[in-house]
């Protein structure tokens, strides 16, 4: 009926035809933008006048005034309170919920509530929670502790917010590995006379190791974007100590109305992310015999 | 032996419902201060139950000014036309990926999953100017378009289970004369209720809960979604919490109902979600 090439063509044409649509996509709102925000970072831009040629003086500013040093410190700091710390309470409360207790399942479905929950309207009821006066934190301990308003305390407040979000994900991650422990195994270290700590360490823990690589760099990544909690919670204060770098873009592009030094901000993110999450991919690949499920 | 195995029992339980407890927690409160009039929030411990009974801040805010029921709807249509789009462009594209042949299939493919690293804080800086150049801003579209072509990670997944669907199957439908979008809509589709189930969940939560784009792109009441308006009630009636409350309860409570109704199928979109 059909010669090969035209086959092949026709091939070709549906190909390109299934693919349109989300090619346009794609390009459009994911490839383009990244060019855009390369783009702009040579630019100035206050939101109403003309975008101006300013070559590296966004790069320069940015890098030497500080304000942007010090939210890649608090990022930084804020990551290294909130991974480590939900990984623990995750990877505890996974222990606990697959010892196939009667109930366990509902557990499990609480701890996961507030993680398919808008993070903007979870930071609201925080933000009433740890309210000096009249929160309901404050209420309960009878004393008046400046839960966001205290420098020393505002950043571990939001880090514990964004903990208590995400603890769910985290033991639903940690659950799957455990289960996928094979039987036989923890059955030979039983019979071999393993107490449930030695089991724990010397078993489960090293088995876990594909999970928890993953878990971290995921919880890792998604650390660095926080945005909704710190908005409802600090706006970035008090004395920058909540300035997220995340949130430091949107109030160096939407309250400063400095577009360039924003797309600065968002190209060192894109770069530091970008650079994370390829170790992640290099070190995937060479464990190809891992699945999750 | 028996009663310290009964003690660790009894201790598993004690810390399980201690953390169900602090998880809880603020919804239970969110919704119970919803319900209570700012005489007895001003007057009584915030763990009292509401006495009376109000929905009072609920009236207050579909009526009133905030216009929070027009946002309800805006949100809901949005995630709709999103999840409409989302799904017919990324079935169009996984189905290719996975079983047409054409030039160039494994590069592009490449470069749809190399998207999936592009963080979306990154995003919202060029897109604003986009929008702006394109005469978008602050209109329902600007909502929308961005996210209603396609999903790099939708595609991804789409593609791994369209290529555990038999050839045969195909082939057969072929034989009877069926087209590629026959094959689609007759074979393909209904074969991967699953992971379509699952992609619906994940995109009607993540823009029911979308906050930093239409914070940014849209201004004033018109185009304000859930999120944005429970944020601009916050720094609008700063210490009227029972009326924030009652937003916060607005904003949660549908999620909170659609997980658990579809629970089974949001956890193993949660842990599929995130392995991907």
């Amino acid at each position: 009926m059909f010669s090969r090439g035209s086959l092949r063509r026709r091939s070709a044409i549906t190909g390109y035809a299934l693919l349109a649509p989300s090619l346009f996509g794609v390009v459009c709102f994911l490839l383009l933008p990244v060019l855009v925000v390369l783009w702009l970072s040579f630019q100035s831009w206050d939101l109403i006048g003309p975008i101006t040629f300013v070559g590296l003086d966004n790069y320069r500013s940015v890098l030497s005034d500080g304000v942007f040093g010090n939210s890649l410190l608090v990022t930084l700091i804020f990551v290294l309170l909130v991974v480590p710390i939900q990984t623990l309470i995750g990877l505890g409360a996974a222990t606990l919920l697959t010892r196939s207790l009667p109930g366990s399942a509902w557990f499990r479905t609480i701890y996961v509530l507030p993680w398919i929950c808008a993070p903007l309207a979870l930071g609201v009821v925080w933000k009433w929670i740890l309210a000096p006066t009249d929160g309901a934190l404050n209420t309960l301990l009878g004393q008046r502790v400046e839960w966001l308003s205290d420098p020393t305390l505002a950043l571990p407040a939001v880090a514990a917010v964004v903990i208590w979000t995400n603890v769910g994900y985290v033991t639903l991650f940690f659950m799957a590995g455990l289960l996928n422990i094979p039987g036989q195994i923890l059955e030979a270290a039983r019979i071999d006379g393993a107490g449930a700590v030695k089991m724990f360490w010397h078993i489960k823990l090293p088995l876990l190791r594909p999970t928890m690589f993953f878990v971290l760099v995921t919880t890792v990544i998604s650390a660095f974007q926080v945005f909704d909690q710190v908005y409802a919670l600090t706006q970035g204060g008090p004395a920058r100590s909540t300035d997220l770098v995340a949130a430091r873009i949107y109030y160096e592009a939407f309250d400063a109305f400095d577009l360039g030094r924003a797309a600065v901000m968002a190209v060192v993110l894109l770069v530091i992310l970008v650079v994370i999450t390829l170790a992640q991919q290099l070190y995937f690949r060479r464990r190809v015999t891992y699945e999750m499920d | 032996m028996k009663w310290t195995k009964f003690g660790s029992t009894a201790a598993i339980y004690l810390v399980l419902l201690l953390g169900a407890l602090l998880t809880l927690g603020p919804f239970l409160l969110s919704i119970l201060t919803a319900f209570k009039t700012r005489e007895q929030f001003a007057q009584q411990s915030a763990l009292s139950w509401p006495d009376p009974f109000t929905v009072e801040n609920f009236a207050q805010l579909l009526t009133g000014p905030a216009q929070f029921g027009r946002a309800i709807v805006i949100t809901v249509l949005a995630a709709m036309l999103i999840l409409v789009g989302q799904l017919i462009c990324s079935i169009l594209a996984a189905y290719a990926f996975a079983r047409v042949d054409f030039p160039g299939r494994q590069v592009l493919f490449w470069v749809y999953l190399s998207t999936l690293m592009i963080p979306p804080v990154v995003l919202v800086v060029p897109l604003y100017l986009m929008m702006t150049e394109a005469g978008l801003r602050n209109s329902f579209w600007s909502l929308v378009l961005p996210f209603a072509f396609a999903s790099p990670y939708a595609i991804f997944l789409l593609r791994e289970y369209f290529r555990g669907i038999p050839q045969e199957l195909i082939d057969a439908a072929r034989l009877d004369g069926a087209n590629t979008l026959d094959v689609l809509v007759e074979i393909v589709v209904p074969l991967s209720r699953p992971i379509i189930a699952t992609l619906t969940l994940i995109t009607i939560v993540s823009h029911w809960n979308s906050f930093m784009w239409p914070l940014v792109v849209t201004t004033g009441t018109e185009w304000r979604v859930v999120t944005v308006a429970t944020a601009s009630l916050q720094s609008q009636f700063n210490g009227n919490w029972t009326l924030v409350m009652a937003a916060t309860t607005l904003a949660l409570v549908p999620l909170l109902v659609l997980f658990l109704l579809f629970q089974r199928s949001f956890v193993r979109s949660i842990t599929i979600a995130g392995s991907a």
